[in-house]
């Protein structure tokens, strides 16, 4: 019947239930952790059949555990009330009147709060009475009933201790006795219609001296035990259980350790104090012994944010109890030996946490391998008995192991609490600052403070805040932060790893404690029975009745083969058992303590020397030692026998959170979270970027599971919950942005240091600055559960939601900062972006976030699929539009454009560049600073890298929008320069812009203007020019027609930069596709193909390797590899149709040939009498001409700052379109200056010959200078066009009806080739 | 209910025979209790497992859909621009006209 279900069980194993979280939180949730051994859930109500006559006992031991119950529940009554004279009401003087309703109304609301108090009263008197009726009925010299048990000695400790508490909180609580005297004044106000209130009085009476007094509790209890004065022996019997169980320290978990801790002095006052022999008390219990314990633990922890100290207890009670230190020599030993000096390093986890460390790692493994083993076991059938039970002995010592530290762990936890809230911090800010970046938190702490500061004088109450900063918030260290949150993450951890395999442990938990309780009743009792205890009747019948109540002697009925061994037994063997994985109830461990104790004690509790001490029992030692440690055992088998409910008590850290003493004592309403632990130590994990602890980042949130756990269950408080629950939600926002921002400031730090160039920085000595300290958020990103007040969690998705989004911002960041600057700034940009990308790349190895492109396409605004223009296309043309062509100036010979050092012409009007954390730059200050001092190199000029930039960000797509762009510009710009020309006589350029100012130039130009003479030489010419050319009114309109030649001149230039650009991009990736299309270049330039009508190495590699797989039988899915080799033939088409890209260059040259076409007819007029026209032309190169040569005169003149605002682009934008317009050797003919120049060779060649004085020439050097430089840069210009624009046979691109440009077409060499070009508007 | 005497001798079981037959029922009937109740515990451990691996299975699921969800937005979106400009497509000549 067991086999099906044991069967079923084994076969949900076979389920994947692999998760790929890692285990980075606290257990979170536990599902069962009800108490079945350690309290009985029957309430030993089986206890009768075993016939030991303890029902008495058991009846006695049951109304001591609900006294307590009920005390807990007042304990936390008192703990979390919270004043309510607070939140009255005061009335305005307007409702005086009314006062008697007020004073009604407060009175009923206060009644409810008081009546609780009341019940109080009422029940610790009741406690107390029946406390000490019970400790009456045992302590007399002819006991008439068995007991008590063991049981009920822990049962009378805690109830001692609930009292204590309940004492403690009373005195300690002030709001209780403030919201009283409200009470009392109102109900005196209310009661005057009442009648018979005579009683009420009274009632009011009692409660007021029980609040008012100190120890109220103890000293009616004291009063309540010695009304028959016998108690002193069985107080004895606990002062001696109490410290020898302290001294052995085996069983104790850290509860029940503080219970003892916190009994012990209160009971050693009600012993001493009584008017018989205290010296009696230091007989059995050596002074020292206890003073050693008191000053071992001089501090208690008893509350959450209370705590206790024994040698405050014992000094204030020694006031109450007169007796205690009139008598006794103890009071005075005690506080003499009790002053704190040395135990702040005993308290403070940091220093053992070097221990705890190798504790935990050692811990883990060992465990881990019992664990290993265990599961091995179950997978063999049957094993070899001996090795199943050395296993499960393993398992157990594990688990025992593990609960012994982890109930030593986390009360040090608890003891360093405790201690730190005895210690108030002294000043609220820390005085050693260590670094600039803590002193700027603590700067912020002072801020902070002094805000709250403020907050609360206004309200009136300042020292409050104070005081919880100063126990909490200031009163932990870095140091000791760290520290603490990696003991919380050890507990916790160990924790979960425990409760993890309850169900894989807990049979072979039961079955060693079988076997040990087996092995103890079946061996060790029955050679005890044969050997010391033949003669002695009543001992033997106690042993034999541990047999009878506990022993298993069928466990062996299931193995036939290892016969039925009597259990007298072999005596060297033992008795040989199977063990079965059943464990001993609650009651039988009870029944064996009880007995035991019987057996050790005789039943006399008044023996000398404690439970074990031996003095006078004539019970030899080796039996006793056995006993004892069995004895010991037995306790403990309860804990583990409870194991998820201990595992969850050991772990519980929930008292981090609580804070109620303080918060009434402030009189605040709550704290803000800085104060509060749990998100102190969160805070501390992210602030500190401690790659070691960030894993533990989440370990202190399950604090807050804990402390909800406990408002519900154990406070029973919804307020506190809501509280809590608040502040979690709070926090949690918190930590997922900060979370975000590290984890976004990491890896953008990383990215920026990967690329920096690794070579310059290993040289450099201050290089490992721009290292980022490596961190692994791996486990963070796979954390979809994380479990929080019994919510669920995916922080994977929180955080990739955030990362998505600050990308985005990111990117509008780095736009906003471009809008903000010039085009210089684009290489810039494209580092940034490229950090941005790199950033993302490394992320999205991690995390699963939007693709780069996408959120970038986003980001620019460029997802239309009818739109080329982007957010980024957009500001380049704009910026080259309002500023860079006005404002730029070239250089020819180093091919820059740089800024004009004027006033800028065009005044520019930009927003002011944003601000943003050191993230969205590179990360860090360091790589900041670094990629900045980059990034300056080109912020002064506009050259090829940022020719490469622009390509780069822009991209196929935008590119050629921007290119048309800038190409409607020149014919634009030339058109208005014609139309200028109608009027005056001269030129301007930008195609549109040129003509109307060139025909206004037109006019200026003399009705006739000839050769120049060579008559008077150098001289004679100028002045012949400046007669002739005269521009009078007309020189602003030069000056606008020589602006638009010159950003004709530059945009051709520019285009010239992304030609040359454009080219290298294109042969890199020619050289990448090449070899898979089968291309190579032939010896003149043009492309070859390897194979002819064949396919491509790409398409035939994919081909064959289809062909291969789909031959295999094998094969599951041949379709996906016939997809592939049809997708290897589309990317041989795509990549062989782009091959053949056309020139920019001689696209934009073609273009602006066809836009000059139009104004052809008025600035290159064919002369009517057919011969050229030398004197009259109107001709465009006539007009440039005479620009060029005032251009040159007045840049020689005014100390040349004419070519700093038009720069080497005029020679460029005037000497294409006299190309353009076939005027070149008319204009190598007859233009000045070059007329000058003939003249001045001819004239120097006169001068040699004669040997006059060079006078004649002197004055001109300059400006012949100047003009030897301008043929220079004209003839240059001329050869490149005659490059790449052959006028003879034109080899450029065409563009089709439908838009798409053909590329390298021949064309007749006619000038108007473009006539169908599509132009703009038309 | 027997009751004991005082002093020295404590409790003693009065049948202790039968309390021993008693005993080992107890002992067998335990046995039982425990494996059911044993096995009870590792389904639901099995059932809390099986819980937690489905809901991180379904959130690795969600995560890709909604990455699926943004995508398809974005192409929904550029779908519209450009049906909302047919003109567009349907006639490469009007561009040179």
């Amino acid at each position: 019947m067991a086999v099906p279900v044991e069967e079923a069980i084994a076969a949900l194993s076979t389920f994947s239930l692999e998760d790929e979280q890692a285990e980075v939180q606290g257990a979170g949730v536990l599902v069962s952790s009800e108490r079945g051994a350690t309290n009985s859930p029957i309430e030993y109500g089986d206890v009768s059949a075993y016939r030991l006559s303890l029902s008495e006992d058991t009846k006695a031991l049951n109304q001591l555990n609900a006294l307590i119950q009920e005390g807990k529940e007042m304990a936390s009554v008192l703990y979390t009330y919270r004043s309510c004279v607070k939140a009255l009401p005061q009335l305005p003087e307007s409702m005086k009147h009314s006062q008697a309703d007020l004073y009604l109304e407060t009175y009923q609301v206060l009644d409810m709060e008081m009546s609780r108090l009341r019940e109080i009263h009422r029940w610790q008197a009741s406690a107390a009475s029946k406390l000490a009726a019970d400790m009456q009925r045992f302590s007399r010299p002819e006991r008439r009933i068995n007991g008590p048990t063991i049981t009920h000695l822990w049962s009378m400790l805690k109830l001692l201790d609930v009292l204590v508490q309940l004492d403690h909180l009373k005195n300690a609580k002030a709001s209780i006795p403030n919201d009283f005297s409200w009470y009392k004044r109102t109900f005196t106000q209310v009661s005057v219609q009442w009648q018979d209130i005579d009683s009420m009085r009274e009632e009011l009476d009692d409660l007021q001296i029980f609040l008012s007094t100190r120890w109220a509790i103890l000293l009616n209890l004291h009063v309540e035990m010695f009304r028959v004065n016998n108690v002193e022996d069985i107080l004895q019997v606990l002062i001696v259980f109490a410290v020898e169980s302290l001294e052995l320290d085996f069983a104790l978990l850290f509860p029940e350790r503080h219970i003892l801790l916190r009994v012990l002095p209160v009971l050693v006052v009600l012993a001493t104090s009584s008017e018989k022999d205290s010296e009696s008390l230091y007989k059995r219990v050596k002074i020292n012994r206890l003073i050693n314990i008191f000053k071992n633990d001089p501090v208690i922890p008893a509350f959450p944010d209370l705590h206790l100290s024994p040698a405050a207890i014992l000094k204030e009670l020694s006031i109450y109890f007169q007796r205690f230190s009139a008598q006794t020599p103890l009071a005075c030993v005690i506080f003499k030996a009790l002053t704190y000096r040395t135990y702040q390093r005993h308290y403070l986890i940091i220093n053992h946490i070097g221990t705890i460390r190798a504790e935990h790692d050692d811990f883990t493994i060992r465990f881990a391998s019992s664990l290993n083993q265990l599961l091995l076991l179950k997978s063999i059938d049957g094993a070899d008995v001996d090795w199943c039970k050395e296993v499960k002995g393993n398992m157990y010592d594990m688990v025992v192991e593990g609960f012994q530290l982890l109930s030593r762990w986390t009360a040090r936890i608890w003891e360093q609490c405790a201690w730190k809230f005895s210690r108030p911090c002294k000043e609220a800010i820390p005085s050693e600052s260590n670094g600039s970046a803590e002193s700027f938190f603590d700067y912020e702490k002072v801020l902070y403070s002094i805000f709250y500061g403020f907050f609360f004088i206004f309200i009136g109450m300042v020292e409050p805040l104070q005081s919880c900063l100063q126990v909490v918030r200031y009163n932990y260290t870095a140091e000791e932060r760290k520290a603490l949150v990696e003991l919380v993450s050890y507990i916790k951890s160990v924790g979960s790893l425990m409760h993890r395999c309850d169900t894989l442990v807990v049979d072979a938990l039961w079955a060693t404690i079988h076997a040990e309780v087996q092995d103890f009743v079946q061996n060790t009792l029955a050679t005890m029975l044969r050997t010391t205890f033949r003669k002695k009747k009543d001992q033997s019948r106690i042993l034999s009745d541990m047999r009878t109540l506990s022993a298993d002697w069928m466990a062996n009925t299931s193995k036939p083969e290892s016969d039925l061994q009597s259990h007298g037994g072999d005596e060297s063997k033992g008795n040989f058992f199977y063990p079965r994985p059943v464990a001993p109830t609650a009651t039988q461990v009870h029944c064996l303590q009880y007995l035991i104790y019987e057996v050790v004690s005789g039943g006399n509790h008044r023996k000398p020397g404690g439970l074990f001490g031996n003095s006078g029992s004539e019970i030899p030692v080796s039996d006793l030692k056995q006993l004892e440690s069995f004895f010991y055992k037995l306790s403990f088998f309860l804990h583990i026998l409870d194991y998820s409910a201990t595992v969850a008590t050991l772990t519980d850290l929930g008292f981090l959170w609580f804070r109620e003493f303080y918060l009434e004592s402030s009189r605040v309403i709550q704290f803000p979270i800085e104060c509060s632990l749990p998100w102190m130590l969160v805070d501390h994990v992210l602030e500190s970027k401690n790659a070691g602890l960030l894993e533990s980042v989440l370990m202190p949130f399950d604090i807050y599971n804990d402390s909800a756990q406990q408002a519900l269950a154990a406070l029973r408080q919804r307020f506190l919950y809501d509280e809590i629950e608040a502040e979690v939600d709070h926090c949690f926002d918190l930590f997922v942005s900060k979370l975000s921002e590290i984890i976004f400031t990491f890896y953008k730090s990383w990215a920026a240091s990967e690329l920096l160039d690794p070579s310059f920085l290993f040289a450099l000595d201050n290089g490992e600055k721009y290292f980022v300290q490596p961190m692994r958020f791996t486990a963070l990103f796979k954390m979809t559960r994380v479990k929080l007040l019994g919510r669920t969690i995916d922080l994977r998705s929180l955080i990739s939601e955030r990362m998505n989004k600050v990308f985005r911002d990111n990117i509008e960041f780095l736009f906003d900062r471009f809008e903000s600057q010039d085009l210089c700034a684009v290489v810039e940009l494209e580092k940034l972006l490229e950090i941005l990308k790199h950033a993302h790349g490394l992320l999205s190895k991690d995390l699963s976030i939007d693709s780069f492109s996408l959120i970038l396409n986003e980001m620019q605004e460029n997802l239309s699929l009818v739109s080329f223009s982007s957010r980024l296309a957009t500001q380049i043309w704009s910026e080259m539009q309002s500023d860079f062509l006005p404002n730029f100036v070239l250089c020819n010979t180093t091919q820059r454009f740089v800024r004009s050092s004027r006033v800028p012409l065009v005044p520019v009007q930009k927003p002011s560049v944003p601000h943003a954390k050191a993230n969205f730059y590179c990360g860090t200050q360091e790589l900041n600073s670094a990629h900045q001092s980059f990034a300056r190199l080109h912020s002064g000029f506009f050259g090829i890298p940022h020719m490469f930039s622009v390509v780069r960000l822009l991209g196929s797509r935008s590119l050629p929008w921007l290119i048309r762009a800038l190409l409607d510009h020149i014919s634009n710009k030339a058109c208005d320069a014609f139309e200028n020309l109608v009027y005056v006589h001269i030129l301007t350029l930008n195609v549109t812009t040129l003509e109307p100012m060139t025909t206004g130039l037109q006019a200026a130009l003399p009705k006739s203007i000839g050769l120049l003479p060579f008559d008077d030489g150098v001289t004679g010419c100028m002045r012949v020019v400046k007669e002739n050319l005269n521009w009078g009114t007309k020189s602003e309109l030069k000056a606008k027609v020589l602006r638009g030649i010159k950003e004709i001149g530059s945009v051709l230039y520019w285009m010239g930069l992304l030609d040359i650009v454009l080219r290298e991009v294109d042969t890199m990736h020619f050289m990448q596709t090449a070899p898979w299309l089968g291309l190579f270049p032939g010896a003149d330039g043009q492309i070859l193909h390897t194979q002819d009508g064949g396919d491509s190495p790409v398409v035939n590699l994919f081909k064959s390797a289809t062909a291969a797989i789909v031959s295999n039988p094998g094969c599951p899915n041949p379709t996906s590899f016939y997809t592939m080799s049809k997708q290897a033939e589309a990317a041989d088409l795509l990549y062989k149709a782009n091959m053949n890209a056309g020139s920019v260059l001689e696209y934009a040259l073609a273009f602006t040939s066809a836009a000059l076409d139009k104004y052809c007819s008025k600035w290159s007029a064919a002369p009517k009498t057919g011969f050229i026209d030398i004197t009259t032309s109107k001709d465009f190169y006539r007009i440039y001409s005479g620009l060029q040569i005032g251009h040159l005169e007045d840049s020689v003149q005014v100390s040349s700052n004419n070519f700093e605002i038009l720069g080497d682009s005029v020679a460029w934008g005037g000497c294409t379109i006299i190309y353009l317009l076939g005027q070149q050797m008319h204009f190598e003919l007859f233009d000045f200056s070059y007329q000058v120049l003939n003249v001045a060779e001819v004239e120097a060649g006169l001068l040699s010959q004669t040997h006059k004085n060079p006078h004649v020439a002197q004055g001109w050097e300059t400006l012949l200078e100047a003009m030897k430089k301008a043929r220079r840069l004209n003839n240059h210009v001329f050869s490149m066009l005659k490059a790449r624009c052959p006028l003879e046979d034109k080899i450029a691109c065409a563009i089709k009806q439908s838009g798409a440009p053909l590329h390298r077409i021949k064309f007749e060499n006619t000038v108007s080739a473009f006539e169908t070009l599509p132009q703009k508007g038309a | 209910m027997a009751r004991a005497g005082g002093g020295g001798g404590g409790g003693g079981i009065t049948n202790a025979v039968n309390v021993g037959i008693a005993v080992q029922a107890d002992w067998e009937n335990r046995e039982f209790i425990s494996h059911i109740s044993l096995n009870i515990r590792r389904l639901f451990d099995f059932l809390i497992q099986f819980e937690s691996t489905t809901k991180s299975k379904l959130s690795s699921l969600n995560l890709k859909l909604d990455t699926l969800e943004r995508r398809l937005q974005l192409l929904e979106l550029q779908v519209s621009t450009a049906t909302s400009n047919p003109s567009l497509f349907t006639s490469t000549t009007t561009t040179s006209a």
